[in-house]
């Protein structure tokens, strides 16, 4: 026992002798092995941040832990988006209800939400809309005066549509229609149309909001991601949510809710988002606006849409924001609309003092946003059989997500609740046939059976262009509804109710499964699998990544590259070690040799060198290791700003704040000590080789 | 010529008798140049796979496109005058090889079991010599499972009226053969929805992950969707001879179609579907014409490029890096075991220079001939990854890639590029041990002799 200690005792001291004699062999290797454990520490720790990052994302705000669709869908289920641009065939959740009944008994689950997600254009009314408005309302206060100044108003507005027809003819070759369409203008304009006005007030309206209204296009278009679910039982599964403005959804009330994100990036006004983007991207990504070319195209392109504020204003409204801005400026300029472009082209000197103002001054007087809490929205969507669906929503409020706010991931879907969604889809609810049928009878509308629905789509296109002008010629059943009188709906869309019994059964898309404990996911998502299995449902489940589409799998891609970058770092390392280490042995032919002629075995050279490198590897480990988690936690304490876009995707915030595990030091010095042991064995075998006599001789 | 071949014959014997040494260091050298040459294929590949998809389906060379104002807040992407316009860049493009004008849409396509969205390209197929070639049919077994038998339809049949040419992605998506009717269907923003019903002629294969988003009808049927005049058109692509010459050709257009009295937009080097919004806010009505190049029009797609060649260049750069250290400690040792055969040598009346030529000239052969042979056997990889057509599993791979097939493209510059960088940087690395060398006295290295 003693001997053996002994032993020990010696090929370690002899080992580290030798390190220290062959600095500068062990310098480089040591180096290398440093530098390749730091770069995995930090490399694997970025990964792992980011994996986690995207994980806190993509679950708390959409997917949850697990995912439950039906397997008879030609697709797999991608929330944050697929290839194509078409909606995805993801098959149907016939009846949520029974599902329900299903998974929330078994262990580990927390709740069950269920889901569809479709894609609607809104369209946020126009002028003519606002005016409209206006004038209910003064007809009912019976305010004449108000009523004789909205009549100038809206004779004002069709001559101005009246002006664009000149150019209109230009590129279309539907004179017929441009005709008819003239008529409305030109009728609107004359005198005899608002002769009896105040009489036959509901009828004239109705000819103003179906005839004339639809003729401004002004280009209010916006698109939504809208998330069909319970949106009471989102609230309370997804604990990030939060009301950003406005009021949650009431409980059995109808409605939408929009995200911060999309409300601050899609429906902002121009001008507000255009300096935002510019303040974040010097503030960000450190660009200067002195010397930026692309950024200083921007604020040129920025001072240009100074029409988007004038139109806005009356002009009671211009001529002060024309002596304001004078003041700002220091200017005589007396046209409002070179003033206001003035002020819009912002430079490195007085941006934020122009950012500033504008919020302060300018943005007061005009509309920030297409769309505003509380207000009612007329959306679209194509029904899953391809056909337009056409429905009014109340936009009750703004939400986000605590903690993650700035993610691009988690502002990606607005929420609606599951009754507005099947109606997007095209599925209808008891409730909604009792009442589809009153219509019918209300209009004297022929029911439509869906073959003859699918006749009209199909058949030719004559009927089709004249969008629900009227309801026999309708090819979708809801489209009746159009002959309604747009406003009437818009009342009654925030009213509309639901029964839970509604919403809990009938059609999902997907749902979503909450767990108690996520890193109890793979058991869990096996207890359901077998679940549903026993139950007979063809319905799959998959976990978070998969659930996400492209964006879960780039992650899996960006490891990929990872592994295979380190891979090759590590194989071209072990060359280079190996070199080294074999001209160290070739050095020491004559030292060892007499170690061997004293009686060393050969198992003591073996060991001797492992040892040597061993002790390398430990400090070159500890010394990496060491350097890499450093640099991770001083990276996580003051953040790795996301330079663009892509990375800030990927980041899923604007910084990553990195935090390094001690799986990450152990696996990369675990991976360093491999690479060392298996660099060091061509080396030693053949120092095990050279034979006592070598010794003698001298030099070799 | 005398000394400078008893120094190559040395450095050679020098190379053969360090046997182990040379291959060890040789073969990393020849790994790491085989891994650069072989990620710039990959990037030059992508970038192939960009430009020849992307001109194919949303731009030429040079594009002459531009927004039409019927009223400020308008902001319709078309021309009108489109005629005149295309006769001019005839006349005044430098490197022309052929003009084509393009409708351009958005539309809904419907077949009987599924629904699909799309860019609608509206062609005059007489005009597109290149069109029929760049589209192959696509095999029934390409979109349809366990079908067989060989590819059917026609591209040139796009000449009549209400038909179209889809993808294979597409024809599979939609259920549909050669010879089904499509309805596509167009919303317009006032609420007015248009529908043509055309016939399919041809099922092309997929050119990259932008013909999922692509098909061609005639321009008749773009017209038909949009009730536009005849007159008008989307936009105006000019092929060059030569691709790199589209920034100079679009410079000469605009100033071209500036002193024809043109209205211009100001340069944006974004794609077209990006400036709606910016035109729709600014305060003027009528034509204002648009100049683009191709790259502009894909810019969307160029960060793809741009992630790629970072990772590549900062792998390679460590690479290097590790590569340096081997060669230098390599050729220390070297020179250190050398010693009395150097003193020897300039015992001999070897100078300084040569001496010094002789441990560059060592390195310059190692690094040479390994990084010819990694370059060579990248290249031998790239031409058996083509030939075998490795369909690539990942979805997210193949929307990086922007390709259904790993597809590595070797440019004789880069490979030449590339082995010169790794030889030059082996003989760099070689420069401070040489110098050592050099720098050895006679007298001093004799002594060394244990």
């Amino acid at each position: 026992m003693k001997r053996l200690w002994i032993a020990w005792r010696v090929v370690v001291l002899i080992a580290l002798r030798n390190l220290l004699s062959h600095r500068v062999k062990s310098l480089i290797v040591g180096s290398i092995m440093v530098f390749g454990t730091m770069l995995m520490v930090v490399g694997t720790s970025l990964l792992d941040s980011v994996e986690a990052s995207m994980e806190k994302v993509v679950t708390s705000s959409l997917t949850g832990q697990l995912q439950i669709y039906s397997s008879q869908g030609r697709d797999e289920l991608s929330l944050f988006g697929g290839l194509t641009a078409s909606r995805p065939d993801i098959g149907e959740i016939e009846d949520f209800g029974e599902l329900k009944r299903l998974v929330e008994p078994i262990e580990n689950v927390k709740a069950i939400v269920p889901m569809g997600l479709s894609i609607a254009t809104g369209t946020s009314g126009n002028d003519i809309d606002a005016t409209l408005g206006e004038l209910r309302a003064a007809l009912e206060e019976g305010d004449a005066r108000k009523i004789d100044a909205l009549r100038e108003r809206i004779i004002q507005q069709a001559g101005l549509i009246e002006d664009e027809y000149a150019y209109r003819k230009e590129i279309s070759s539907d004179g017929e229609r441009l005709e008819r369409e003239l008529e409305v203008l030109q009728r609107v304009q004359q005198q005899a149309f608002w002769d009896d006005f105040t009489q036959s007030s509901s009828e004239r309206l109705l000819y103003l909001d179906t005839q004339l209204a639809p003729l401004l296009a002004d280009g209010r278009l916006f698109f939504l991601r809208l998330l069909g679910t319970d949106p009471q039982l989102f609230k309370e599964s997804f604990d990030r949510f939060e009301i950003d403005k406005g009021q949650m959804i009431p409980p059995n009330k109808r409605g939408v809710l929009i995200s911060r994100r999309a409300h601050e990036r899609f429906m902002k006004d121009k001008v507000a988002r255009e300096l935002d983007r510019i303040k974040r991207e010097l503030e960000l990504e450190g660009r200067d606006l002195a010397t930026d070319e692309v950024l200083q195209g921007r604020a040129r392109r920025l001072s240009r849409q100074y029409r988007r504020i004038l139109y806005q204003l009356d002009p009671q409204e211009t001529r002060v924001l024309g002596e304001k801005l004078r003041a700002e400026l220091g200017s005589s300029e007396q046209d409002v609309a070179k003033l206001v472009e003035a002020f819009l082209l912002v430079d490195a000197q007085n941006f934020y003092e122009r950012y500033a103002y504008f919020y302060a001054e300018v943005a007061p007087l005009i509309e920030l946003y297409r769309v505003n809490v509380g207000d009612t929205v007329a959306i679209q969507s194509f029904t899953q059989r391809g056909y337009l669906k056409a429905m009014n929503v109340k936009i009750w409020g703004t939400f986000q997500f605590k903690g993650i706010e700035d993610s691009d991931l988690a502002g990606v879907v607005n929420i609606t609740d599951m009754l507005t969604f099947r109606e997007l889809y095209g599925k209808m609810t008891d409730t909604q046939r009792a009442e589809l049928t009153a219509l019918r009878d209300e209009v004297g509308a022929e029911a439509i059976a869906r073959d003859d629905a699918e006749d009209a789509l199909f058949g030719g296109s004559a009927d089709l262009e004249d969008r629900g002008a009227s309801a026999g010629e309708s090819f979708d059943e809801f489209e009746s509804v159009e002959v309604m009188e747009r406003a009437q709906r818009k009342l009654r869309a925030g009213q509309l109710t639901y029964e839970q019994q509604e919403m809990d059964s009938g059609l999902a898309l997907n749902a979503a499964v909450i767990l108690e404990d996520p890193t109890q996911l793979a058991r869990t998502k096996a207890q359901l699998e077998r679940a549903i299995a026993a139950r007979g449902l063809k319905l799959r489940v998959v976990d978070w990544q998969q659930a996400a589409g492209i964006v879960g799998q780039l992650i899996v891609v960006i490891r990929l590259v990872l592994y295979a970058a380190i891979f090759i770092i590590f194989l071209v390392a072990l060359v280079i070690i190996n070199n080294s280490m074999v001209m160290a042995t070739m050095e020491r032919v004559s030292e060892i040799g007499t170690m061997r002629a004293i009686g060393a075995q050969r198992s003591f050279v073996l060991v001797l060198f492992m040892l040597e490198t061993l002790a390398l590897g430990v400090i070159a480990g500890a010394l990496g290791g060491l350097g890499g988690a450093v640099i991770i936690e001083l990276c996580g304490h003051y953040g790795i700003p996301a330079f663009n876009e892509i990375v800030q995707f990927i980041f899923a915030g604007p910084y990553l704040y990195p935090h390094v595990t001690l799986k990450n030091v152990l696996l990369a010095a675990g991976v360093i000590f491999a690479v060392s042991i298996i660099a060091t064995l061509y080396p030693a075998v053949i120092a095990t080789r050279i034979q006592p006599v070598v010794a003698m001789r001298g030099k070799d | 010529m005398e000394t400078l071949k008893m120094i190559l014959l040395i450095a050679l014997r020098n190379l053969a008798q360090a046997r182990r040494r040379t291959f060890f260091l040789g073969t990393a050298l020849s790994l790491v140049t085989m891994l650069l040459v072989l990620l710039m294929a990959l990037s030059q590949g992508i970038s192939d796979n960009i430009v020849s998809s992307a001109t194919t389906l949303s731009t030429g060379h040079v594009n002459v496109a531009g927004f039409f104002k019927a009223t400020s807040s308008d902001s319709a992407p078309l021309i009108t005058d489109a005629a005149a316009i295309k006769e001019l860049v005839r006349e005044q493009t430098p490197g022309l090889d052929y003009v084509v004008d393009r409708h351009r849409g958005w539309s809904r396509v419907v077949s009987s079991t599924s629904v699909l969205s799309s860019v609608i390209l509206g062609v005059d197929i007489q005009e597109e010599p290149r069109l029929p070639e760049v589209l192959q049919l696509a095999p029934p077994s390409e979109y349809r499972e366990g079908a067989t038998g060989p590819a059917r339809g026609d591209v040139s049949q796009l000449a009549r009226d209400n038909t179209a040419v889809i993808f294979a992605t597409q024809a599979e998506r939609l259920e549909v053969e050669v010879g089904d009717q499509l309805t596509l269907r167009t919303q317009t923003s006032g609420g007015q929805a248009n529908t043509v019903d055309v016939t399919v002629v041809a099922i092309a294969r997929d050119i990259g992950l932008l013909s999922n988003f692509s098909i061609f009808v005639p321009k008749q049927v773009v017209l038909q969707l949009y009730q536009l005049k005849p007159d008008t058109s989307g936009a105006i692509q000019v092929y060059l001879k030569d691709i790199d010459g589209a920034r100079e050709a679009m410079s000469t257009l605009r100033g071209a179609l500036e002193r024809e009295g043109y209205e211009l937009m100001e340069y944006q080097p974004a794609p077209f579907f990006a400036k709606f919004e910016t035109v729709s806010g600014e305060d003027w009505i009528g034509q204002k014409l648009d100049l683009t190049v191709w790259s502009d029009e894909v810019e969307f797609l160029m960060w793809i490029l741009t992630a790629l060649d970072t990772v590549s260049y900062s792998l390679i750069a460590i690479l290097i890096a590790i590569i340096a250290v081997g060669v230098m400690n390599t050729m220390w040792i070297s020179v250190r075991k050398r010693t009395s055969e150097i003193g020897t040598l300039r015992a001999m009346g070897m100078t300084r220079s040569r001496v010094f030529l002789l441990f560059i000239l060592e390195a310059f052969l190692m690094g040479f001939f390994s990084a010819l042979l990694g370059a060579s056997v990248a290249a031998l990889i790239a031409f058996l990854v083509n030939a075998a057509q490795l369909r690539i599993p990942v979805d997210a791979v193949r929307a990086i890639l922007l390709s259904d097939t790993l597809v590595l493209a070797i440019e004789f510059t880069q490979w030449l590029g590339a082995v010169s960088m790794l030889t030059l940087f082996t003989v760099l690395s070689a420069m401070w041990p040489s110098i050592k060398a050099a720098r050895l006295q006679p007298v001093e290295a004799i002594q060394q002799i244990e």
